[in-house]
């Protein structure tokens, strides 16, 4: 199988009001892999996965120079549109975001906006959804009731699930696992490995362990800039940097 | 793969891209509706009020209102009447307001809480005419016989009844403010050993300190622009009181000169644009007032906010201390000198050496005492809120009884409202509040969707949002005369409904805009960026996400902004209303309307059939409104314990 690029930063800079968040980030992410983003707080690499959707429009003064690329095309063209961006590159949030909606209809929510009202259709979407997300036991009997009153991890596999309805090619994750406890937490890492199959994956991690299990590449981040990049192995076993050294090992200070 | 076919679905729609501009546009429209308002009220005043019968200075300075018989339009005593009446209210309503606002927030249990708060917030729904009616009947004869004057209506009259009705205003921004202090100042001081009380005076209040000002300041705002129950009580004699502190001297303020000349008054003589000068004079003041309220609060949420650049201070710190002490003791003696003219030598001695002995006393005492003691003093303040409250509720009940029976409620007023009922005045409250809020409702809402969810902060945002709140503090006497000068006669809507609609409409505005904001605003942002990460436009989400859990939230904001209405006299009395026993047949007949009922039947017609009868119109006038207050209050409550994010 040839290893396809998906998506590609290009002298990517950051700005929020004076302050840089980002430097001249340059990666590319590979099809049907897992990239974590991992570095100490603060670093830049929430800013840097926000890009990737276009969400960092929704903040007060924040700029952007420099290109990303999705399957050739810029996403911050002029012409180009966040909406349409967003329905192709899904996001799970560091908090569950559920709306105050029943499950199913957070699951509908997203097809709906985009036109889909057919009743047969969104049935067969939020099973689908809830299959793969792994949560269609715990609650294909009370779709209808409040997403609100699911448990953490319930609801972080909810957003998943709501993510994958509009079918995207990437699915980013903004340190999914960071509210949620050990248990929860493995099962979305397993769900993770099950998504890769279909969907490329990055994701935000403040965890290295998760990163070292589930991600295919890695990039370390310090004070917005990409410090390394390259094979999960490779960062882990035998980094070239001694910045990136220093963190993986414990030495950061 | 062919990525060119692929990419080309990430460009824009062209069709999405126009509706959402077109959406965003119509809100805007919304938004900066009410920075137009104020500048144009602003305007045709200023139009109406050129050219001054004298020269600036004499119009500011001249001791003599009397723009009838000698035609001398001197405001001076107006502004003196004002400020000493609004100076006696907030002696009563400051300290009452401040421990009742420190009781809320620090001292009750959630269970007291959940009453005395829906409580205060009803002392702010109570229609000022109602108010005044209170006053008139029942405050001026007891000031009368009490203290052996010739009249009640006085000066003391008018500040009681003014600081009863400033105290919700003060307590609830002030709470607001102590609400806002951290938690974990509040720990940080308990944690070191220090008691509540100390936590409270040496921690809470400090912090709260510009916000607290601010609710004072906007209490201050309150009560300068109150038109009609100060006119009902205050006797409106236009003359400076002698000597300066004799509280028992009749009073007139600019808002009660507007109230009673206006609709007298032969439109474009010199009287007419003297009156509009009053009113220009009572925008402005009110405006300065509430900018440097606004300015304060905004001061208090910076505080608490994301770190703020430190800036260098221009004076030391000990030398500001200095001036502390020295501010204190000049204070010290200022009032030791007053209490000495107003009371004399023996008096003042006494109770300096009172204050001495309890500072002495206090700084004796153990912590445990004082906190008692300051706990107890607060604990007063809230009883006597209550005590207030429950006397004037339980004297309009059964006042209002005797005369209250279904024909009461049917039939038409006879013989200037001595006979007959108030259906008139009913009916005609419910066509100008209906009106009112169908104007004020998608213009508040669309103004406060534009201010949330399609700006960000910038200039715009300002200018819009300060042009609400100034709009919000702005007299409802002034509406009236901007809603005279504009409506009736510049559109020439004559005294019509439709007029009295949107002179209410223009009134009610900040406060919907003010709750929907609020209510948008606690819809957590990440459900928004839930959305737009599943493709949703930003209209959708508004749509779909934000307005549905907010909902509650603006229908209180609606609700309250009808009570207000429907209680407001001054808005409609120069715009809308005829003491009269038929029903509007257009948009363009006056109406009766409930509050001006009262008003009339309590102050113009003479007689106990009309004192009845106002009694029961004042009840109904009281049910309806603090029916509107409860309904709004409960949805709020039931809401905020069950949406939980």
């Amino acid at each position: 199988m040839v290893e396809e690029e998906i998506i590609k930063t290009v002298d990517l800079n950051l700005w929020y009001g004076e302050k840089q968040a980002l430097y001249n980030v340059n990666m590319s992410v590979l099809a049907n892999k897992i990239t974590a983003l991992i570095g100490p707080s603060g670093c830049g690499k929430s800013t840097l996965i926000r890009c990737f959707n276009r969400m960092n429009d929704v903040i007060d003064k924040c700029r952007i120079t420099g290109s990303i690329l999705f399957d050739g095309n810029d996403i911050y063209h002029a012409n180009a549109d966040a909406v349409e961006i967003r329905k192709k590159i899904g996001m799970v949030f560091q908090k569950p975001n559920p709306f105050p909606k029943s499950i199913y209809e957070n699951i509908a929510y997203g097809p709906r906006v985009q036109g889909n009202n057919n009743k047969k259709e969104l049935d067969a979407i939020v099973e689908k959804s809830l299959k793969i997300a792994a949560l269609w036991d715990e609650v294909s009997d009370r779709l209808h009731e409040s997403a609100m009153g699911l448990s953490g991890g319930q609801q972080q596999r909810l957003c998943i699930a709501r993510s994958l309805a509009i079918e995207p090619e990437i699915i980013l994750m903004d340190e999914p696992c960071s509210s949620l406890d050990p248990i929860a937490t493995a099962k979305i890492e397993d769900l993770m490995l099950e998504l890769k199959k279909k969907y490329t994956v990055i994701i935000v991690t403040h965890n290295m362990q998760q990163a070292a299990r589930v991600s295919d590449f890695t990039a370390y981040m310090y004070l917005g800039k990409l410090i390394e990049f390259g094979p999960t192995k490779q960062i882990f076993e035998n980094p070239k940097e001694e910045l990136t050294e220093n963190y993986i090992t414990g030495r950061f200070g | 793969m062919n990525t060119k076919t692929k990419g080309d679905t990430l460009f824009l729609h062209p069709k999405r891209n126009r509706r959402e501009k077109g959406i965003r546009s119509i809100f805007f429209i919304a938004a900066i509706f009410g920075v137009i308002t104020i500048f144009s009220i602003l305007f045709f005043l200023l139009k109406e009020a050129y050219p001054l019968p004298t020269d600036l200075w004499s119009f500011l300075s001249g001791t003599k209102w009397s723009p009838t018989e000698s035609l001398q339009f001197g405001t001076y005593p107006l502004i003196v009447g004002t400020l000493l009446v609004t100076f006696g209210a907030m002696i009563l309503a400051i300290p009452l307001s401040i421990g009742g606002a420190l009781f809320i927030s620090e001292i009750a249990s959630t269970r007291v809480r959940s009453i005395i708060k829906p409580a205060i917030e009803l002392l702010a729904g109570i229609p000022s005419v109602v108010y005044g009616f209170f006053g008139l009947v029942l405050l001026t004869t007891w000031i009368k016989d009490f203290f052996g004057v010739p009249t009640g209506e006085t000066w003391l009259a008018g500040s009681i009844i003014l600081g009863i009705m400033a105290i919700p205003t003060i307590t609830t921004v002030a709470e607001d403010a102590i609400k806002a202090v951290p938690r974990e100042y509040k720990e940080g001081s308990l944690a070191m050993g220090a008691t509540r009380w100390q936590t409270i005076h040496k921690v809470v209040v400090p912090s709260a300190l510009s916000g607290i000002t601010g609710a004072i300041i906007l209490g201050i705002g309150r009560a300068v622009g109150e038109t009609m129950a100060i006119l009902m009580v205050c006797g409106n004699a236009a003359i400076i009181p002698t000597p300066l502190w004799n509280t028992f001297s009749p009073i007139r303020t600019l808002t009660s000169t507007l109230g009673i000349e206006t609709a007298e008054v032969p439109v474009g003589g010199p009287h007419y644009h003297a009156l509009f000068g009053v009113a220009v004079l009572l925008l402005l003041i009110t405006l300065i007032i509430n900018m440097s309220a606004v300015y304060l609060l905004g001061v208090l949420q910076k505080k608490h906010g994301a770190a703020t650049k430190k800036k260098k201070p221009v004076l030391s710190v000990a030398i500001v201390v200095k001036i502390k002490k020295i501010i204190t003791s000049l204070a010290l003696l200022l009032f030791l000198l007053l209490l000495y003219l107003i009371t004399g030598i023996l008096l003042t001695g006494l109770l300096f050496l009172l204050g001495v002995v309890c500072w002495v006393l206090i700084k004796k005492i153990s912590q445990k005492s004082i906190q008692k003691l300051a706990f107890s003093t607060i604990g007063a303040s809230i009883i006597t809120i209550m005590i207030l409250l429950g006397v004037l509720l339980s004297y309009i009940f059964m006042n209002g009884t005797a005369a209250l029976s279904w024909e009461f409620l049917t039939e038409a007023p006879r013989n200037l409202g001595r006979s007959g009922g108030i259906s008139t005045a009913l009916i005609g409250t419910l066509y100008l509040v209906t009106g009112a809020i169908a104007i004020a409702l998608p213009i508040g809402v669309g103004a406060s969707i534009y201010l949330t969810e399609y700006t960000k902060e910038s200039v715009m945002t300002k200018i819009i949002r300060t042009g609400a709140d100034l709009l919000n503090g702005t007299p409802s006497i002034v509406f009236g005369l901007f809603g005279f000068a504009f409506f009736v006669l510049y559109l020439k809507f004559g005294f019509s409904l439709l007029a009295g609609q949107i002179t209410l409409a223009f009134m009610i505005i900040p406060t919907i805009l003010r709750t929907t904001e609020e209510a948008l605003r606690s819809v957590p942002q990440s459900i928004r960026e839930g959305s737009y990460a599943v493709g949703a436009t930003r209209w959708q989400t508004i749509r779909r996400v934000v307005l549905p859990p907010a909902a509650p939230g603006i229908i209180t904001g609606a609700i309250l902004g009808i009570g207000r209405a429907a209680g407001e006299t001054a808005p409609i009395m120069f715009t809308a209303v005829a003491f009269s026993s038929f029903f509007p047949s257009s948009l363009l007949e006056p109406v009766n309307a409930l509050p001006y009922h009262l008003f009339i039947i309590a102050t113009n017609v003479p007689g106990t059939a009309a004192r009845t009868a106002a009694g029961g119109t004042a009840l109904v006038l009281l049910l309806l409104v603090i029916g509107f207050y409860s309904i709004a209050i409960l949805i709020r409550n039931h809401y905020q314990k069950t949406m939980k994010w």
